[in-house]
């Protein structure tokens, strides 16, 4: 009697599963939520009677889902509109080369005018204007402020990377050992050390960076600054401890980084000091762990002793 | 499109990969554990010992591969590790059958799963992913054969073997979907 009632349940699962691996075969990339959202912007902003070339091909690059405007698309457009369709944007925005270059030399000009104008889009037009674009280029810019920022933090991620490579090809050429320590404590200061000249508006763009919608972006450049910082350290965990090493270390990062932005010491050396006392903090926890770990093994072991020992008192062993 | 967003596309890909099959080898590795501790004293024992051992050999291939690509594990390890073995030891309660049951019906989803990464990886560059296809075709042949030997050992025979294998390829399927975004 049970036997009809499993044989629906193995049906109803069988369909389930046949349904769930199918798509999960042949839909692989599509389940992905997009968590940043699609970036598209306000379409007004960027479709004005462009004039000028850069401001077309913005225009076809963001504005793939209108389909008026087949006249005006090249073939290299056209192409993106395929890939848009088939593969899920995540962060990553379908742009062409040109776009992205034409982006990031705006960005290199727009930083010089960030002390008068912090990290809005006032200083994104005025970049463009000293490159001799018209100001409409914003339009290519729709978080605003936050591009700017990303920008500057991609950047001195790029520079922190190089840096590492370099240190740590220097070590190997003198076959000297990396020292974790030391090499954390120059790596942070090192990028750090990159904020100073914005120190002035920096409180700003952190201020930035913690809104929700950008919060996904920032959390993903705060990652890379720990993951490369670890890796070139000569990290090679490939279990949980990847995940505490790097929250550990992100964490002070952040702290120190929020230190930074009120000290008022001489070449900052109260933050170099703040940072070496968290990192202290960071292996004194380690070692509490470790200590911890082997307690409860004591313990353990000790609780069991009792046990049996209580156990061939009363005589109840094996008997 | 550009070549970083190109570039960004790759990586994701190797990424979701080799994260979702460390977490697979771990946890195939834990579920033949958990038979062991169950069934270990019995004539069937050191088969699922050779299968285990083998399932250990994927694992330190894909543990190296994480630290060369840079590649995130999935933070669902310790879960999977808890997870792994519970499966093993519980099916091997219902005997040698249940945990054959169990080994053919997680095989056959790895098996799957391979191909589709085969497929993928395929599909974005031949050429570049020749070392990672070989190593991923190896693998999906040796999970095949563990399948295989599963079913010669009257894994059919289990009790309630259809809703059990489809159960556990229902939540293998689960925990693969988790492992590649988490």
């Amino acid at each position: 009697m049970a036997a009809p009632c499993i044989n629906r349940f193995a049906l109803i699962f069988r369909s389930i599963s046949r349904t769930a691996l199918s798509r999960c075969n042949r839909n692989g990339g599509r389940f992905m939520s997009t968590s940043t959202g699609d970036r598209n912007p306000p379409q007004d902003t960027s479709s004005g009677p462009g004039g000028s070339a850069s401001s077309q091909t913005s225009n076809g690059g963001y504005n793939t889902q209108r389909t008026g405007q087949g006249a005006q698309y090249s073939d290299e457009l056209d192409n993106s509109e395929d890939l848009v369709s088939e593969v899920e944007e995540e962060e990553m925005p379908e742009e062409t080369e040109e776009e992205y270059q034409t982006k990031q030399a705006v960005l290199k000009a727009s930083l010089p005018f960030v002390h008068q104008y912090g990290w809005t889009k006032k200083a994104i037009v005025a970049g463009a204007e000293s490159l001799g674009m018209p100001s409409m280029v914003h339009g290519m810019f729709p978080r605003g402020g936050a591009e700017l920022v990303f920008y500057f933090y991609e950047e001195s991620n790029k520079e922190l990377e190089s840096f590492l490579k370099q240190k740590v090809t220097e070590l190997k050429e003198k076959d000297e050992k990396i020292k974790t320590g030391p090499f954390i404590h120059d790596a942070i200061e090192t990028r750090l050390r990159m904020i100073i000249p914005y120190i002035d508006k920096w409180p700003q763009a952190m201020a930035i960076q913690t809104l929700p919608q950008n919060a996904v972006q920032s959390w993903t450049n705060l990652s890379r600054v720990v993951d490369d910082i670890w890796f070139y350290a000569g990290d090679k965990s490939n279990d949980f401890n990847w995940y505490t090493k790097r929250g550990s270390l992100a964490a002070v990062y952040k702290s120190t980084e929020i230190y930074l932005i009120q000290d008022r010491s001489e070449d900052y050396t109260d933050t170099w000091n703040f940072l070496e006392n968290r990192l202290e903090d960071v292996v004194s926890a380690g070692h509490l762990a470790r200590n911890l770990q082997e307690t409860n093994t004591v313990l353990s072991e000790g609780a069991k002793g009792f046990c049996v020992m209580t156990r061939n008192l009363l005589g109840m062993n094996n008997r | 499109i550009s070549q970083r967003a190109k570039d960004e596309k790759t990586r994701k890909l190797l990424s979701r990969i080799i994260r979702v099959d460390q977490a697979g080898e771990l946890g195939a590795d834990r579920i033949y554990a958990g038979q062991i501790a169950v069934l270990g004293n019995t004539p069937v024992g050191p088969i699922i010992q050779e299968m285990k051992e083998q399932e250990q050999e994927h694992l330190e291939t894909f543990n190296k591969l994480i630290v060369e690509k840079r590649v995130r594990p999935t933070a669902l390890l310790p879960l999977w590790n808890i997870a792994g073995f519970a499966l093993g030891a519980g099916t091997a309660l219902l005997g040698k059958e249940g945990a054959m049951a169990c080994t053919v019906a997680v095989e056959s989803v790895i098996g799957e799963h391979y191909n589709s990464q085969i497929r993928d990886l395929m599909e974005d560059d031949p050429e570049k992913h020749k070392e990672l296809i070989k190593k991923l075709s190896k693998f999906r042949d040796d999970e095949l054969h563990h399948h295989d030997t599963g079913l010669e050992h009257d894994a059919e025979k289990a009790p309630m073997y259809d809703a059990l294998s489809q159960v556990i390829k229902v939540g293998c399927i689960g925990a693969i979907w988790l492992s590649e975004r988490i």
